[in-house]
């Protein structure tokens, strides 16, 4: 079964949020929809836990770079766990490992343990 | 092109990209939708954050948005652009930096300004043929990094696509659907797509010094080969694009390698000798219009008698296409000059291949390929391709004397 963006979990004012397995087409907006709403509510952290997604292609960083701002523009953090090699090449390619903080596991992201950063899920 | 930005993800992540806008805009989705992805595309391809496509609205004379991305409401924007200021920028197929305050930015008078206020850094006119059918515009990479050339390169063929788009369903609301329009069109598309493969090709190229223009040759050889032996148009228009890209997987091989002209250590054999391994896998993960483009970049280096690699198939087991591609290829680097030798000759390279008959290579494809040299030295045929590409002349008396000690069929 493909879940579809309403897989979310609240801690404090963190919002961890689950993509789909892809993020490859512009129903990933809803992604950004999603979080949106989080911030609007008062959250200041957002969690992206990306353990579940096999692909993000271009039109997937793009959604990805429109939360970025949206929670900056906020004054709040953004942070992502959960990657997979293939997702961190991606990012890496288009530039964005070197601006943002990326977690091994959610906990570590949501616990916000710098030293756990940089990593990406080998398993 | 630096090294260092033409990295084997990058150029596969980009490769991908550009199939899947090729796929997309030829798509039968909703429009806005079908223009709403490629702007995502071509944003994430850059890692902008702010991005817009214009279309020129001939009722009000002026270029409105009809996607965006991270800059609110923008419905109210319009370009203007006078008559011969248009004109002028239809000329231009590269990107405008429009940090730039020289010609041919200054070319967008007040709409500048109004791409200012939008944070737009780089704008890429929308062409087909002398139309200006509108603009792409994003902002600076989120990551601060600088415009290359590469990117500049990769904008445009982007922009190409989407021009493409834009055009055909202008045509179809205009009612002007045609089938002769669309077939233009579709030629059109494919064209870019050919254009696409070939600076790749040329990339591959690039990294070796000495084989320069060797995917294009290859890519005509073939062509012309399996063109002789029957294949149908669509079969030919597959061989040429896996010509083109048989060695893409050199692109993973350390440079040094491939240039060395002292024998080569186990180890960097071992190293160069994967290029087929790694080109079938990069390529088996685009969707290609055409059957067997992996399995023919994979198996080139096989030969009939099963001594070659990677997977030491037979002649059976060899897919025809890769039996061509392994003579075409072996033939263009004998005529060529490499690190470690000069060229061959005509005839040395030919001995070479009666030498190796039915060990490397295969009769079936040596004799059609002796054949077609035939016609073209005779001027049987309106285009001869691989005789203009060998560096001597040849004439039809020389030429049978050379065929003549060949095996009978
Ligand atoms: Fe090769």
């Amino acid at each position: 079964m493909v879940k579809r963006y309403n897989n979310f979990k609240e801690v404090g004012d963190t919002v961890v949020l689950y993509p789909d397995n892809y993020i490859n087409d512009i129903e990933g907006e809803k992604l950004e929809e999603l979080c949106t709403s989080y911030l609007e509510r008062g959250f200041k952290k957002v969690v992206i836990d990306f353990s579940e997604t096999d692909l993000i292609n271009s039109i997937g960083v793009s959604v990805l770079i429109g939360m970025i701002e949206k929670v900056r523009d906020r004054k709040g953090n953004i942070l992502f766990s959960g990657l997979k090699q293939v997702n961190y090449d991606v990012f890496s390619i288009v530039g964005l490992t070197k601006h943002i903080m990326i977690f091994e596991t959610e906990e570590d992201a949501i616990g916000g343990n710098e030293k756990a950063a940089g990593a990406v899920t080998t398993a | 092109m630096t090294e260092a930005e033409l990295s084997l993800e990058k150029l596969l992540f980009n490769l991908s990209t550009l199939a899947e806008l090729g796929e997309e805009i030829t798509s039968p989705k909703d429009f806005t939708r079908v223009v709403k992805s490629a702007l995502y595309m071509v944003m994430g391809s850059f890692s902008s954050s702010k991005g817009a496509i214009f279309q020129f609205d001939g009722d009000r004379g002026s270029f409105e948005p009809i996607a965006s991305k991270g800059l609110g409401d923008i419905g109210g924007v319009r370009l203007k652009i006078g008559a011969n200021a248009t004109g002028e920028l239809v000329k231009y197929k590269e990107p405008l930096d429009l940090s730039s305050n020289a010609y041919p930015v200054t070319l967008l008078g007040t709409a500048r300004e109004e791409l200012r206020k939008l944070d737009a850094r780089m704008l890429s006119c929308l062409t087909v043929k002398d139309e200006l059918l509108g603009f792409i515009a994003i902002n600076g990479k989120f990551s601060g990094e600088p415009f290359t050339q590469y990117d500049h390169q990769l904008l445009s063929v982007m922009s190409q696509h989407i021009s493409f788009s834009l055009h055909s369903h202008s045509l179809l609301m205009k009612l002007m659907h045609k089938y002769t329009e669309n077939k233009n069109l579709y030629d059109n598309l494919r064209r870019i797509y050919y254009d696409t493969i070939h600076a790749f090709a040329a990339a591959i190229d690039a990294k070796d010094s000495y084989t320069r223009g060797h995917s294009h040759r290859v890519s005509a050889y073939s062509a012309v080969l399996a063109r002789e032996m029957g294949w149908n148009n669509d079969e030919v228009e597959g061989i040429r694009i896996a010509g083109l890209l048989h060695d893409i997987g050199k692109i993973a091989v350390d440079k040094t390698i491939i240039n060395k002209a002292s024998p080569l250590t186990s180890y960097e054999c071992r190293e160069l000798n994967s290029h087929p391994v790694i080109g079938y896998e990069i390529l088996s993960k685009i969707k290609f219009p055409w059957k067997g483009i992996p399995m023919m970049t994979r198996n080139h280096h096989e030969k009939v008698d099963g001594s070659g690699y990677p997977d030491r198939l037979k002649k059976g087991d060899i897919p025809i296409g890769a039996r061509i591609m392994a003579l075409v290829d072996a033939f263009d680097a004998m005529t060529t000059d490499r690190p470690y030798r000069p060229r061959l000759s005509f005839k040395e390279a030919m001995d070479e291949v009666k030498d190796n008959w039915n060990k490397q290579f295969d009769p079936d494809v040596v004799y059609p390929f002796i054949s077609v040299i035939k016609k073209e030295v005779r001027r049987e045929v309106d285009n001869p391709t691989i005789v203009p590409l060998l560096q001597e002349q040849l004439d039809s008396v020389t030429l049978n004397r050379f065929f003549e000690g060949f095996p009978r069929a």
